[in-house]
């Protein structure tokens, strides 16, 4: 027949943390049975007239009603959690105590208002970061670009790009390097207020490849020139590699990679710390591959600069396609830069903009510098 | 059910006899040993996505173990993972405790666990994180600290400082303020203890007499760092 406890009293003759007891609102007031006495046999009720009553908001949430009253063994503080009761309470209460109650169920209203308000600007304001970085990540990235200096971007290349030529061939001198050289200084020549100073190693080697490392490192690859049918289309991928140094393409993704920190670190001026996770990362650069965007970047903007240089821009197109026709998989240039359909109907349609000019011959003989390497003449095997 | 907590102390273990068809919900890898008469079944407390709130909120286990006499009475031993005392607690239905995030060891079959948001002072500067355990509902509960346990009863409107991070349990009938442990910024870090927690009361408050996050500070110092 026991009901179970529905109310915390505390008082001087009761346990810290309250004893259990049931609470009955009636029409002159509570009557509270301490439940905890049941076990020595006796249990123990007192009625509390309204007129005695204080009440309050009280609890960790301030959800629970605080009723005290001054009883004969001193005074004593009822904890209501119950809706039920609380409810009741309300309904019974008199006109002096509404006031309080009400002023209490205000407090409650308040609390969870304030509660409400400040979890809703916190969620706001979580999305507006998410939603920023969703769609102002690449603004961000450029921002962060922006503040890395030239001196640091070579010391990163700098180091992965020796790291790189010391496991390879090297071909100092010769024909092939005399040409690389002559269509790298056409180029950069072309370039206005150029803050890099390009090195441009040939490395002896069959692989099909060319790459750029950010503060200028270019390396191109025998194999390369070797597919080439002529100087302008060596010259189509060395004015791409420039433009990824240019346009700081790499800087980019490697800021990227380290992340949304490294950008704020960045921005806000501490490029200290950034320093050694850079070099960290400078080793992992030969596997850098750039994005879609970083790619027709570097197609138009080199485009421009064979025009600017005066080289025939059209080698940048057919060797490419001739490539992925006949070498699909092989080449390895390809597999980072596949040359799709889109992105030469892309190319076409901007040369055919350009307006008309007689293109500037290179001074070497293109079929002598493929013989230096060992190429069969007429064209790729 | 019946508990006894078995050298008390530092190490202590709990033994728990249960009746036959009595089962006691534990934290997942509680049980120490147990009688061939018990099953322990893996169960997700508060279904799916209760159990998912309570891990990626407070840090707590996914799954509870619970330890069923399904064949017969018998007897469950269970401890916790740290160093420090084991407190036993009997729910009556309204008294009502928070707990920090470590603090639940066990709990009889009528203790609901749920994972409750804090206000964002207490999320941000309590140090308990935005959510902790709200333990309710009728029985045994049995709690864990890092360290000794000691109990603070506070009388209606008595108030007692405490550093956040020495919190282990406390009952819903308190409130507290975080505050600046000094009245001075930087005298507050400097100090040490940074921010504190001023509980008012009625109520009971447990804490714990080690800081696990300082203990793990002062271990870290002895590890050696590779280059």
């Amino acid at each position: 027949m026991t009901s179970p406890p529905n109310a915390l009293c505390f008082g001087d003759e009761f346990p810290a943390n309250g004893a259990p007891c049931l609470v009955h609102v009636e029409a002159h007031g509570l009557t509270m049975i301490v439940l905890s006495d049941q076990d020595a046999g006796e249990r123990r009720s007192e009625s509390v007239p309204f007129s005695e009553l204080t009440v309050s908001a009280g609890g960790l949430d301030h959800d629970q009603l605080v009723a005290t009253w001054k009883g004969a063994t001193g005074e004593r503080t009822l904890y209501l959690k119950n809706p039920h009761v609380i409810r009741a309470f309300r309904q019974a209460a008199p006109d002096h105590l509404t006031i309080s109650l009400e002023r209490a169920a205000e407090q409650v209203r308040q609390v969870r208002q304030r509660h409400r308000i400040v979890w809703s600007i916190v969620g706001g304001m979580l999305l507006i970061v998410v939603l920023g970085l969703w769609f102002g990540s690449d603004l961000l990235v450029e921002l962060a670009v922006d503040r890395i200096p030239i001196e640091w971007e070579q010391k990163l290349g700098e180091s992965a790009y020796h790291d790189f030529l010391a496991r390879q061939e090297i071909m100092n001198e010769g024909l092939a390097v005399a040409a690389v050289k002559e269509m790298t200084h056409r180029l950069t020549a072309a370039i206005p207020e150029n803050p890099y100073t390009f090195e441009i190693t040939v490395v002896k080697s069959d692989v099909v490849n060319a790459f750029a490392l950010p503060g200028g490192y270019i390396v191109v690859f025998t194999g390369l020139m070797k597919k080439a049918e002529s100087p302008e289309e060596v010259s189509g991928v060395l004015a791409h590699e420039l433009n990824h140094v240019l346009q700081r393409h790499g800087l980019e993704r490697i800021v990227k990679q380290l992340g949304f920190t490294a950008v704020v670190s960045i921005v806000l001026g501490n490029q200290q710390g950034l320093g050694g996770v850079m070099k960290q990362l400078g080793v992992e650069l030969m596997t850098l591959k750039f994005g879609r965007a970083q790619e027709t970047e570097a197609d138009l903007t080199g485009l421009q600069l064979l025009y600017r240089a005066k080289i025939n821009p059209n080698g940048m197109i057919t060797f490419f396609q001739r490539l992925a026709k006949k070498d699909e998989g092989r080449v390895e240039w390809l597999s980072t830069h596949p040359m799709s359909s889109s992105r030469a109907d892309r190319l076409e349609a901007e040369i055919a903009g350009m307006p008309k000019q007689p293109p500037e011959p290179f001074t070497f003989d293109w079929t002598k510098v493929r013989a230096s390497l060992g190429a069969h003449s007429g064209g790729s095997p | 059910m019946k508990s006894e907590v078995l050298y008390p102390g530092a190490f202590p273990m709990v033994r728990v006899e249960l009746a036959e068809g009595e089962h006691i919900k534990a934290e997942s890898g509680a049980m120490v040993a147990c009688s061939p008469t018990i099953d322990i079944e893996s169960k997700m407390e508060g279904g799916f996505l209760g159990a998912l709130s309570r891990k990626f909120l407070t840090g707590e286990k996914f799954f509870f173990q619970t330890l069923r006499a399904s064949r017969g009475a018998g007897e469950v031993l269970l401890a916790p993972t740290v160093p420090g005392e084991i407190v036993v607690l009997e729910l009556d239905g309204v008294n009502e405790y928070m707990v920090q995030k470590d603090g639940f060891l066990a709990g009889a079959d009528g203790v609901t666990i749920n994972s409750q948001m804090q206000s964002m002072s207490r999320g941000l500067l309590g140090g308990e994180g935005f959510f902790i355990l709200k333990m309710s509902g009728k029985g045994m509960l049995l709690l864990n600290s890092f360290g000794a346990v000691h109990k603070i009863e506070l009388k209606p409107g008595q108030e007692y400082i405490v550093d956040n991070s020495h919190l282990v349990a406390w009952s819903t009938t308190t409130t507290y303020n975080i505050e600046k442990a000094t009245s001075g910024w930087v005298a507050s870090f400097t100090s040490g203890e940074g921010f504190v927690c001023r509980f008012r009361g009625p109520g009971l408050v447990f804490i714990q007499s080690r800081n696990p996050g300082g203990f793990g500070a002062w271990v870290r110092q002895f590890i050696p760092v590779a280059e």
